[in-house]
């Protein structure tokens, strides 16, 4: 089959529905792999993905049967049109997992597409249960300060680099700001430990990969994580509320619009096909209400499951 | 059956690299054997069915039917099927359909496969056809991976042990060297099985049936008797893809296919005394032993322990023509070859009940016939 970019496409926009964490099934070498594939022996299995549909797909390791993998985008090739082919391919998720085995203490993630009002509910939540919730600082690369806020820190580009090369960031994304920015941000190891150490629930404000990078650092049960979702039966009028919420803003640009509503669609989806990520979904019709339902199923010191001192 | 089928002619080139034959030479060979050793001339024959997979990349030639009907002086209509390495059973299953109907009264059934005219790798990617093309194939899968695959979870299910494997390659090597038409008429032992090249890890190069030239050729017939007729066709299939299928240790598709022939035939599994199976790769004898009720799940080995040591008193009598293994695989010719090898092993022996298996890719599609030797 020739790689052309029909094919690459379709290819791919599969691919993304099983970016998910498995367990080997089967698992071969093949000393001598396509042509296409370059000449090192390349290690191919069959791994059973958590919502239960199966993949065949390379190891970056030989692995026995029943090894836990995680997955990971890995360039696989430039075709003819110079169109970068990525391939999923797996490894073990022990290894990334070693450090975290211990059970760390709870964080309360809000997921969900931007202009659904996140930032928000998680002020409200905040203001209500400052005695025992804190907010975790967002590290951010910028040029020149931007908008000034207690929540985010800036940082310069390299600073980041330099911290995520000491492995002290978590988990971290990129994104492209109203200014037509790049930048980086993402979360330190630190900053949600020191939180922990004050006895206190550390809150962050996520996206997809933030998420999972977060799940598969402490582990998926010390998330208590929570979607957000516009109201709105159909993906269409769920994107057409989040316009309405972008437009009343007022001072946002039309591109970064246009680029928000775009990747509010994959975070919809996200929402959908990784429900085993997420606790609960909560419909943001009404901002009292959601708050209140969060309220309800926080952890309060109290309750027996949650004592962030003793589990560190 | 609906109508009385017999096998009233038969004929193979010997399977191997013919460097020096076209794919139509092939076919034209075993087209001339079969009509030779039957009673009717060329002129009987009603309809062509051709077998094959690999035409168009092996030998830039498509329209198949066309290019066996050229080869008869009175061009009989003529149909090609494909399902992979089953196409060969697929066109005899077609041809037992128009027998049965009555729409044609002699039909020649001709599978060819010209391999080595490309190169192994071009071949190796043409053989991927086999399987899911967006589901196998984009991860780099080869077909003995696919098998290696099925192979490392069948050891880890059932602890076969890699010495037992390799008696699979021995016995049927130790069978091809009394035939004449195959392609590999050396015995090997298991040791050189196992210390052979690794290809698709756990299986071996020895454990791969290997890229052959060759055809075969049947006549069946509702009007030209003889002493063998067919007693089932069936097939059945299942999903292409290694991944929609709940268990990889199993063949559902030859499960189906097998009691369904049973059915047809009237028969016992107990009656039937020759088999010819589908070893692809060493580990499908295995699977195909259990899987067709010869034994139990993940002692399919116990069979070719016995075999291997040549008890006469088998209960079976397994693949005695050398298999896939040891007569080589021109993929669409092999599911007539299997026919053509009970048919010979009836007649000579004067059993009379025998059974050819054969399936494309991993089993997703099968096809089984029982011959019955009516003189028995």
């Amino acid at each position: 089959m020739p790689d052309t970019s029909p094919i690459i496409h379709r290819a791919q926009k599969r691919l993304s529905a099983k970016l998910q964490d498995g367990t080997v099934l089967a698992c071969t070498t093949l000393a001598h792999p396509p042509s296409r594939m370059g000449h090192h022996p390349r290690h191919i299995a069959l791994i059973q993905l958590e919502d239960q549909s199966r993949i065949i797909a390379p190891l970056t390791a030989p692995l026995p049967i029943g090894s836990s993998v995680h997955p990971r985008m890995r360039l696989q090739s430039v075709n003819a049109e110079g169109l970068r082919i990525y391939d999923v391919s797996f490894e073990s998720l022990q290894e990334k997992t070693a450090p975290m085995q211990v059970f760390p203490g709870y964080i309360l993630a809000l997921t969900g597409p931007t202009g659904v009002g996140r930032t928000t509910v998680s002020r409200l939540l905040l203001r209500m249960t400052a005695d025992y919730a804190e907010a975790v600082p967002i590290l951010k690369t910028c040029e020149r300060r931007m908008r000034k806020d207690e929540r985010t820190h800036c940082l310069t580009k390299r600073a980041f680099t330099e911290l995520k090369r000491k492995g002290e960031i978590v988990a971290m994304a990129h994104a492209t700001t109203d200014g037509d920015e790049e930048c980086w941000y993402g979360y330190r190891a630190s900053d949600i430990e020191r939180i922990w150490k004050k006895g206190k629930l550390p809150v962050v404000i996520t996206e997809t990969h933030l998420l999972q990078e977060l799940a598969a650092h402490y582990g998926r049960r010390s998330l208590l994580s929570f979607g957000l979702l516009p109201p709105g039966r159909s993906k269409r009028t769920m994107l057409s509320h989040l316009l309405r919420r972008l437009l009343k803003k007022g001072d946002r640009s039309e591109e970064f619009i246009r680029r928000s509503l775009k990747h509010a669609e994959s975070e919809l989806a996200f929402l959908r096909e990784r429900k085993d990520l997420f606790d609960r979904i909560l419909v943001n019709g009404d901002l009292d209400t959601v708050v209140a339902s969060l309220r309800k199923h926080l952890p309060t010191p109290e309750s027996s499951g949650y004592n962030p001192r003793t589990s560190l | 059956m609906q109508r009385e089928i017999f096998l009233s002619g038969m004929g193979q080139t010997r399977f191997g690299e013919h460097w020096d034959k076209s794919l139509s030479d092939l076919m034209s060979e075993a087209i001339d054997t079969a009509i030779t050793s039957s009673p009717c001339t060329a002129l009987d024959i009603d309809l062509i069915i051709v077998g094959n997979m690999l035409g168009e990349i092996g030998s830039d030639q498509a329209q198949l039917g066309s290019l066996a009907s050229s080869l008869l002086p009175h061009r009989p209509p003529a149909i090609r099927v494909e399902s992979a390495c089953a196409s060969g059973s697929l066109a005899l299953h077609t041809a037992c359909a128009f027998l049965e109907s009555g729409r044609a009264k002699t039909v020649l059934v001709v599978g060819a496969e010209k391999m080595t005219d490309v190169s192994p790798d071009v071949i190796a990617q043409a053989l991927m056809g086999a399987a899911d093309a967006e589901a196998d194939r984009p991860s780099g899968l080869t077909f003995p991976g696919i098998f290696g695959l099925i192979a490392s979870r069948y050891m880890y299910e059932y602890g076969l042990r890699r010495e037992d494997l390799s008696l699979v390659s021995a016995v049927h090597h130790a069978r091809s060297k009394e035939n004449p038409f195959a392609q590999f008429r050396s015995e090997i032992s298991p040791e050189t099985v196992s210390e052979s090249a690794l290809v698709a890890d756990p299986l071996r190069l020895l454990d791969c049936s290997p890229i052959s030239d060759g055809a075969a050729a049947c006549i069946l017939s509702t009007e030209h008797g003889s002493t063998i007729r067919i007693a089932a066709s069936q097939i059945a299939a299942d999903t292409l893809s290694l991944t929609h299928r709940p268990s990889i240790t199993t063949f559902p598709a030859t499960k189906e296919a097998s009691e369904k022939a049973l059915l047809e035939a009237r028969i016992k599994l107990s009656d039937i005394r020759f088999l010819e199976t589908h070893d692809c790769f060493s580990i499908a004898a295995l699977i195909n032993l259990e899987d067709l009720g010869f034994a139990d799940p993940g002692h399919g080995v116990d069979i070719y322990r016995r075999l291997y040591k040549r008890k006469s008193d088998a209960e079976i009598l397994v693949n005695e023509s050398g298999g896939l293994k040891g007569c080589g695989h021109p993929v669409a010719a092999t599911g007539i070859k299997q026919v053509i090898d009970v048919a010979k092993a009836l007649c000579k022996s004067g059993e009379r009940f025998g059974l050819a298996h054969n399936f494309g890719g991993a089993a997703a599609t099968c096809g089984i016939h029982i011959l019955e030797h009516t003189h028995a």
